[in-house]
């Protein structure tokens, strides 16, 4: 599989919240009805997925988009948050310092804390790897009773998408939300109301997010050397000339001296 | 300043490193979440703002030795060696901010074996561990000059050092200059979080140009403040030459932002008259070009109240980008407000305090202020940190100190007691649409009621057996484009009881029209038919109950009884009977509308 994905129909959740139970249970988050007060969009350092409403009153399904160039993996100085070869956003705890550079750098805000514990971790959606090595679906995606969510490859689903929007233009947005997001995101969505909300603070635009520092951090080997180029040639320049001077002045006041 | 005086600052800054110490205790035992102010919204908050304004202050480090070793202007060798020391002190604030702020600070290690070259902060954590050590190196002949290390083994380092240090410097520069405009790329990836006031593609160009400003101007400060204190070492004239350039990076800076928000068409923003707009105007006009005009006249200039004025407007507008752009005008992904915790301030503020008690260690110490005047004091040994004086009995000294200790707990224990330890259970409300009960507002009218959800789950398992059939009762998808059952489709009958009994259902499953005799024996009427349980065993009718179940309740009474009960019972036991009242949720005049008083 070249990227795993998830398509959302949104048009058919019916925010029975079964999916979240599922995902509580496969990934052992603790109780299914404990609810930590840190939050308001359902997410949580034990909530990996959130059947949140949209402006309009429709549920739709939030959690990590699993972004085809992730600002998240980007960010990470140690390379604890890092992409499978699935294209799944892994986590690896023995090497996260808890700078939370990435949950800061989300652009859904997706990464939660584990604020209450003296040893926190991040929380977010894993894709259900370990249930996908094992050949089983994602939690969520088995459990759904709507079929609101299809799992599969996600050139393959955004042909489904595509397609289910032809068939039915009067039902959904002329829009596979997902396809462009962020760089392209794993999780797609159709939908019969705008997702931009799942943006922060708005719409998430297209352009990738780790490009953003990129183009700083590309300069470095420029900068660096350039600094060191500068520093040294005007310690130099600068030397010189003052040597010249004071020799100068060594010269002019020796006839005086005489 | 008299020696009382001096004596309660160097209390007063005892106290709050005590204080830290306290909180720092805290943080490490409850966790971030109780230890600090910060969530899930706001992920980074003082801590940051703070490390900002460290690393900005620090900047007199790099820019000082450029001017004395790369310009040759040696004449600002006499406060080169405290601005390395305000350097050192910076970044060293830095790291031990860091260790507070990150939640496994023991593997603060992980950027030297595990390398992400993408990251900004990994490239942060190269510079910052390298440029320390450089500072250390840079700095330490100040310390190894002292009597106190007078042994050859530490002349050989010396003097190694003295030989080396022009490569220093000069990889100083390059650590600073990537460090501090990193530090603003650091933000580059965040435009959703950062307020566009404060957002530029090249943030990296001002923090760096700022650094420069804001770490001359900290010296101009720094040399009134030792004047005060020690009574010597200011070096006014140079610190008027700092004046006198600081206009060139701030200006360079000024221009830099403000043209980045003009072509970008941020700027008109700034006119807004939100308090976002009014602190970034203050930040330019009152910060920026003001200080700027003052500088640029010669008279005000040189005199010691312009100066100061000007040095302190300019750190105060870099302060304010700092942490306006990290902390005061960051947005937030929910709307989870973030407010610092009494912890978190008293270690933001307990770490430069200290920093303060060490400057004062070294300066009373070492050769530090430049000044021709040899350190009376610096005679064989290094006079204890936690000394204030060189007559004060070290009785009275312990006794203050662990006076203030006790004061410190004794304080901030009270306080601990008091945070908020997550409670699992403390929830009792529950989320708008989710588990036990969900929100519907069935007519769209913005009337919501609260239907409860695992209620009917459960019993309509009982009921039919299986949680899958359950679930089908009213998510069954029949229909094109179905979502859920509407409450009207079981609770028919507005006022009255309703049997939800499917008699075609039933007829139609057990045989169609030779099955009446299957339930009823005798006539086809309902008295004579059988009662649900022979067939269905789960099914037993409840006291008082037809034992033609499922019954649902009038429309009315489902909707009175998701209230009204409660309420009930809340007015007797509060002997508030107006809690029980219609016109409670009803208004009189639209009694035949549901109108509520609720949200």
């Amino acid at each position: 599989m070249k990227q795993a994905a998830i398509l959302v129909d949104v048009t058919r959740c019916t925010g029975c919240n079964k999916c979240v139970d599922a995902c509580v249970n496969a990934n052992q988050l603790g109780d299914p009805k404990h609810i930590p007060q840190q939050e308001s969009d359902g997410l949580s350092v034990h909530r990996w997925l959130a059947i949140t409403e949209s402006p309009e009153g429709s549920f739709v399904r939030k959690s990590c988009r699993h972004c085809l160039s992730a600002a998240c993996v980007s960010a990470c100085p140690v390379e604890a948050m890092y992409r499978s070869p699935e294209g799944i956003v892994l986590y690896d705890q023995d090497k996260c310092m808890g700078c939370r550079y990435c949950m800061m750098a989300c652009p859904f805000g997706i990464p939660r804390y584990e604020w209450d514990s003296a040893m926190p971790v991040v929380g977010k959606c894993f894709l259900c790897n370990e249930r996908l090595s094992e050949g089983k679906l994602p939690a969520c995606v088995e459990t759904c009773p709507e079929q609101v969510l299809t799992f599969g490859e996600r050139s393959d689903l955004l042909a489904i998408a595509h397609e289910r929007i032809a068939k039915f233009p009067q039902k959904y947005l002329p829009t596979v939300f997902g396809e462009f997001e962020a760089g392209g995101t794993a999780l797609l969505y159709i939908s019969d109301v705008s997702l931009d909300f799942l943006g922060f603070n708005g719409a998430t635009g297209d352009e990738p997010y780790p490009e953003l520092t990129w183009n700083w951090l590309e300069k470095f080997p420029v900068v660096s050397l350039g600094t060191a180029t500068l520093a040294t040639g005007l310690f130099w320049i600068i030397g010189r000339r003052m040597q010249a001077k004071l020799a100068q002045q060594q010269t002019n006041q020796t006839p005086e001296e005489k | 300043m008299n020696n009382m005086l001096r004596t309660w600052i160097k209390d007063g800054l005892w106290a709050i490193v005590f204080a830290a110490v306290v909180a720092a205790v805290i943080r490490f035992v409850v966790g971030l979440g109780a230890g600090s102010g910060l969530n899930d919204a706001t992920p980074w908050g003082m801590w940051i703002a703070f490390k900002l304004g460290f690393v900005a202050l620090a900047g007199g480090g790099f820019t000082l030795a450029a001017v004395v070793y790369i310009f040759h202007l040696e004449r600002f060798r006499p406060i080169l060696r405290r601005a390395i020391l305000m350097a050192l002190l910076g970044y060293g604030s830095f790291i031990v901010s860091l260790i507070f702020d990150l939640g496994l600070p023991w593997h603060i290690y992980m950027p030297i074996i595990s390398w992400q070259h993408h990251s900004v902060m990994f490239e942060i954590a190269w510079c910052v561990m390298l440029y320390f050590s450089v500072l250390v190196l840079e700095f330490s002949p100040v310390i190894l000059e002292h009597p106190l290390f007078k042994h050859k083994f530490f002349q050989v380092i010396l003097h190694g050092l003295h030989k080396a240090i022009l490569p220093l410097v000069i990889l100083g520069i390059v650590l600073s200059t990537l460090h501090q405009s990193s530090l603003g790329a650091l933000f580059l990836i965040m435009p959703h979080r950062v307020h566009p006031l404060w957002y530029s593609p090249w943030l990296p160009y001002l923090f760096f140009t700022s650094a420069i400003a804001a770490g001359m101007m900290a010296l101009v400060v720094e040399g009134f403040l030792v004047e005060r204190w020690f009574k010597r070492g200011m070096h006014f004239d140079l610190l008027e030459r700092l004046g006198a350039w600081v206009p060139l990076p701030l200006g360079l800076y000024l221009l830099l932002r403000l043209s980045d928000l003009f072509l970008r068409g941020v700027l008109p923003g700034a006119l807004d008259g939100s308090w976002q707009s009014i602190l970034f105007l203050t930040e330019i006009l009152v910060c920026g070009i003001l200080p700027i005009g003052l500088l640029a006249i010669k008279k005000v200039r040189e005199s010691r109240e312009g100066l100061l004025t000007s040095a302190i407007l300019i750190i105060a507008g870099i302060l304010s980008q700092r942490m306006s752009l990290s902390m005061f005008a960051m947005r937030q992904s929910t709307g989870l407000d973030y407010s610092p915790s009494l912890a978190e301030t008293l270690i933001a503020f307990g770490i430069p305090a200290a920093a303060l008690l060490i400057y004062l260690f070294f300066a009373e110490n070492l050769a530090l202020l430049g000044d021709e005047i040899p350190n009376p004091q610096a005679t064989a040994k290094l006079r204890p940190l936690w000394m204030f004086s060189q007559d004060t009995p070290g009785r009275i000294i312990f006794a203050r100190r662990s006076g203030l200790a006790t004061f410190a707990i004794a304080l901030i224990l009270p306080a601990m007691l008091n945070l908020p330890i997550s409670d699992t259970s403390a929830n009792a409300v529950q989320p708008a649409i989710g588990w036990e009960t969900l929100r519907i507002d069935g007519n769209q009218t913005g009337y919501i009621v609260d239907f409860p959800h695992v209620e009917h789950q459960e019993r309509l398992t009982e009921q039919l057996g299986s949680k899958e059939s359950a679930c089908a009762t009213c998510h069954h998808l029949n229909y094109p484009d179905d979502e859920a059952t509407s409450c009207s489709q079981c609770h028919t009958d507005y006022y009255q009881p309703i049997s939800i009994f499917n008699h075609t259902v039933h007829q139609k499953s057990l045989g169609g029209n030779v099955s009446c005799v299957e339930c009823h024996e005798t006539e086809h009427v309902r008295q004579s038919a059988a009662i649900c349980q022979d067939c269905h065993e789960t099914m037993t009718a409840q006291e008082g109950e037809s034992v033609f179940n499922p019954f649902a309740s009038s429309y009315k009474d489902a909707l009175h009884r998701r209230c009204l009960n409660c309420h009930e019972q809340k007015a007797v036991e509060l002997d508030k009977p107006e809690l029980a009242l219609c016109s409670t949720c009803h208004t009189y005049y639209e009694s035949d509308q549901l109108q509520t008083n609720l949200p």
